[in-house]
């Protein structure tokens, strides 16, 4: 073969082998930031058992504010507000109280589904 | 075994980087058809089969020895199943797998297989095996220590691909340069004497821009592996670096030679072009060669040692030059002033000297240029010397945390409270029996004494006041607490003095981080706020901190706009701190439920009112304090224009860590 034409043919060679592992490479780092990202919509899902405390109460408008523990796949722990389904809010519910919930449905939409105090 | 596995690298570096210099070379030269310089290109080519072979072999050697390491054990080295596992399944597996493929595609081209047609294919031959070589030898970067950088590896890998690559480029060549020399100045070479001069001034030509990116490339890579002159000279690997630096300054000085001698004196006429002059610009280049190799070993070496920001520096002298001295004494300032001003004016003299034609001026000049500039060195220097350790130089291993610093406490009363007091003024009940007074650690040592200066005097005692040691009593940790509490007690006297307003552009005292937890998020540190978020770290007491706590809850969503998170510490440290508060105000912020008692033991000793507010900056620093003690109540617009004064201020003090006096 001449050398020219073996040169050539490498460089296309290395030229495709680094495109593909370029795409590779940017597709596995795109699905792991995806791993990472909240997925808004999507089918409806359920947390249950989530750990938290209450740190307010706001019955006119259906909704307590939660101090939480991680909710895998959803949000890390931090503190916020949740609706309840219904808006019925148990009147045995007070601030400071340790208590177990529920969540349900595809982010950012959810509601508490249950909460009680364990 | 590790010295095998170091002669490995060595070898595969060595081979891999004559490898690229041999294609290179032929191609800087250019083609010729003078019978010596086809010789010599035959001979080079020959001889990159023979290095893509050692190369390739000492390199399976490295992925061998790698493999034995990763497997834990020495027989791994030779199972074909694990180092397959290692070569596909680690990344510097994978990049020596690539580097190896690139060597594999380089051999087909120095094989000999391929037809030379016309001018291009022989240019299209050698520049494809230099390219290959040197992409396979830069590759290295990308399994060394560049790759470990945390964060910005990706620069790291490019800096040290341009280096390697620089290294393959320049300093590969030179043994087949040496080899044309070497051939052209035989009595039977003068037919490709002309073509040697050619090449040789052409190589000196590339050689410099080279040389030039090696040397940027080189200092960029010193500076990602070594903060500091303590880490240069005080871990191996930064004094493996100086190895390093000494045989390439000398490699460097025979090059200039080169450049300035022995180059010139092969002009004029091709055919008159004196043998001796050849052979010894011939017999210099090897000379240049073998220190380069010289080079190498060390590098390989390098590529072995961990860089030294991972290492405690262990500081050779018994000073070291601080500029804390000059604060205080007004007579070290002039001296500092004098002795360098005369050391400038011995710097000009030598520069005279440098420029003079006078050889018999020259002698005298230099001398008493020497005398000036050594005195004023001496004299500027002296009053900047500080007693220095061994340790002088180390990081804590434990860093500057409350509960750091709550153990030290504890180690402090049991231990140095004796004669330090339990304050730290010096006037514990063993002080007056002692030969020396106890130091005062409440007086501010700042810029005096660094964290691994404290380290040696607890580890090892001060004789002359009869301090005893600790090394044997303490473990390395206690001893770090006990310094993390030391260091607290030395800015407390300070500290009082801060008052609610921010001091612009004055960031000083370092907030000793903590973790918290408001049950049941997962716990934070208030280092997870550096450059985010200030902080508004509010001690409080119930009931009388009610109304103030209101008014942060009311404001807690402006405080969040301007970038503050307000993070509240129940002055009981109680678990049911959130319970307690009840619904009024609708306190949103975190309320600490655990780990609140070592933020309490270590910020009350700033504040001890009922209630107090610190205000943390961004970096890490306690900017101001607000107490009750002091001011009753607190208008929030005021709060406001501090935080707003921080929002305002450049980011110039370095991040809270590095600030360790
Ligand atoms: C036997 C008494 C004694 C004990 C116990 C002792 N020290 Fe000291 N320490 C001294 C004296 C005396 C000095 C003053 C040294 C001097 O003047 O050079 C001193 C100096 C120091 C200094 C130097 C301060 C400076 O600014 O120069 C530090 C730091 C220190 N001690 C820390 C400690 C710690 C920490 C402990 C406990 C682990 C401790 N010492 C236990 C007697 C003691």
């Amino acid at each position: 073969m001449r050398a020219l034409t073996a040169a050539l043919l490498v460089n296309l060679f290395l030229v495709v082998v680094g495109a593909a592992g370029g795409w590779h490479l940017w597709r596995r780092t795109a699905a792991q930031a995806d791993a990472r990202t909240i997925t808004w919509g999507g089918p409806e899902r359920e947390w249950r058992d989530v750990e938290g405390v209450v740190r307010a109460i706001v019955p006119e408008l259906g909704i307590v504010v939660l101090t939480h523990a991680d909710i895998p796949g959803y949000m890390p722990g931090m503190t916020m507000g949740f609706r309840l389904a219904g808006a019925k809010i148990p009147p045995s519910l007070s601030v400071g109280d340790a208590v177990r919930f529920t969540v349900r449905g595809s982010p950012p939409l959810v509601v508490v589904t249950a909460i009680e105090k364990p | 075994m590790s010295t095998l596995a170091l002669a490995l690298r060595w070898i595969h570096l060595v081979a891999s980087v004559a490898l690229v210099g041999g294609a290179v070379m032929l191609l800087v030269a250019g083609a010729s058809d003078r019978p010596t310089a086809l010789a010599w290109q035959r001979r080079v080519a020959r001889a990159a089969r023979w290095l893509l072979l050692v190369a390739v072999v000492a390199g399976v050697g490295v992925l061998a020895h790698q493999t034995a390491l990763l497997e834990g054990r020495a027989g791994a080295a030779f199972e074909p199943r694990a180092l397959l596992r290692v070569a596909t399944e680690t990344q510097g597996g994978l990049v020596w797998l690539s580097r190896l493929a690139l060597l594999a595609l380089a051999g087909f081209f120095v094989s000999g297989g391929l037809r030379v047609v016309a001018r291009v294919d022989w240019v299209a031959l050698h520049g494809e095996t230099a390219a290959l070589a040197a992409l396979a030898l830069a590759l290295a970067s990308a399994a060394g220590h560049a790759a470990a950088v945390e964060p910005g590896a990706i620069r790291a890998i490019a800096v040290d691909f341009i280096h390697l690559a620089a290294t393959g480029v320049w300093a590969g060549a030179l043994p087949a340069l040496a080899l044309l020399l070497r051939a052209a100045s035989r009595e039977s070479g003068a037919d490709a004497r002309p073509y040697a001069v050619v090449a040789g001034r052409r190589f000196s030509r590339w050689a410099l821009v080279t040389v030039i990116a090696l040397g940027l490339s080189g200092v960029v890579n010193a500076t990602t592996h070594i903060a500091d002159v303590a880490g240069l000279i005080g871990t191996t690997y930064g004094r493996l670096l100086l190895v390093k630096l000494v045989a390439f300054a000398l490699a460097l000085i025979v090059a200039a030679r080169h450049r300035r001698r022995l180059l010139p004196a092969l002009s004029g006429d091709a055919e008159t072009i004196g043998r001796p002059a050849m052979r010894r610009l011939a017999a210099s280049v090897t000379t240049e060669a073998v220190l380069i190799a010289a080079v190498l070993a060390v590098v390989a070496a390098l590529g072995v040692t961990p860089p030294a920001r991972h290492e405690q520096a262990a500081w050779p002298f018994a000073f070291r030059l601080a500029t804390a001295a000059l604060e205080r004494s007004t007579e070290a300032r002039w001296q500092v002033l004098v002795g360098s001003q005369v050391a400038v004016i011995g710097l000009v003299g030598l520069l005279c000297v440098a420029m003079l034609r006078r050889q018999r001026l020259r002698l005298p000049l230099l001398a008493g240029a020497l005398v000036l500039v050594t005195m004023g060195g001496a004299l500027a220097l002296i009053p900047l010397a500080v007693d220095a350790y061994p340790t002088t130089y180390h990081r804590p291993t434990v860093p500057y945390t409350a509960t750091s610093i709550v153990s030290g406490m504890a180690v402090y009363d049991e231990h140095c409270a004796v004669c330090h007091g339990r304050s730290g003024g010096g006037d514990g009940p063993a002080a007056p029996r002692l030969p020396r007074p106890p130091a005062d650690l409440r007086a501010p040592h700042t810029g005096d004494h660094t964290a691994g200066d404290l380290f040696w005097w607890v580890s090892h005692g001060i004789a002359r006041a009869a301090m005893p040691g600790f090394a044997a009593t303490l473990s390395e940790e206690q001893r770090w607490d006990v310094i993390n509490y030391v260091r607290l007690l030395g800015v407390l006297e300070t500290a009082r003095w801060m008052g609610p307003t921010v001091d612009p552009g004055r960031a000083w005292l370092v907030a000793p981080d903590f973790s918290y937890t408001v049950a049941p998020a997962p716990p934070r540190s208030l280092r997870d706020y550096r450059g985010g978020r200030h902080v508004l770290l509010v001690l409080y007491t119930l009931p009388r901190s009610r109304e103030r706590l209101a008014q942060l809850a009311d404001a807690y969503q402006m405080l969040t706009t301007l970038g503050v998170e307000i993070i509240a510490v129940p002055t009981d440290a109680s678990p049911d701190a959130i319970k307690k508060l009840g619904d009024t105000p609708r306190v949103l912020f975190p309320v600490v439920t655990d780990g609140g008692l070592d933020i309490l033991s270590v910020y009350r000793r700033f504040d001890t009112a009922p209630h107090a507010e610190f205000l943390i900056d961004r970096r890490g620093y306690l900017r101001a304090r607000w107490s009750s003690r002091t001011e009753t109540a607190r208008d929030m617009n005021r709060l406001l224009a501090e935080i707003q004064e921080l929002n305002q201020e450049k980011a110039d003090a370095p991040p809270a860590d590095e600030h360790v006096h």
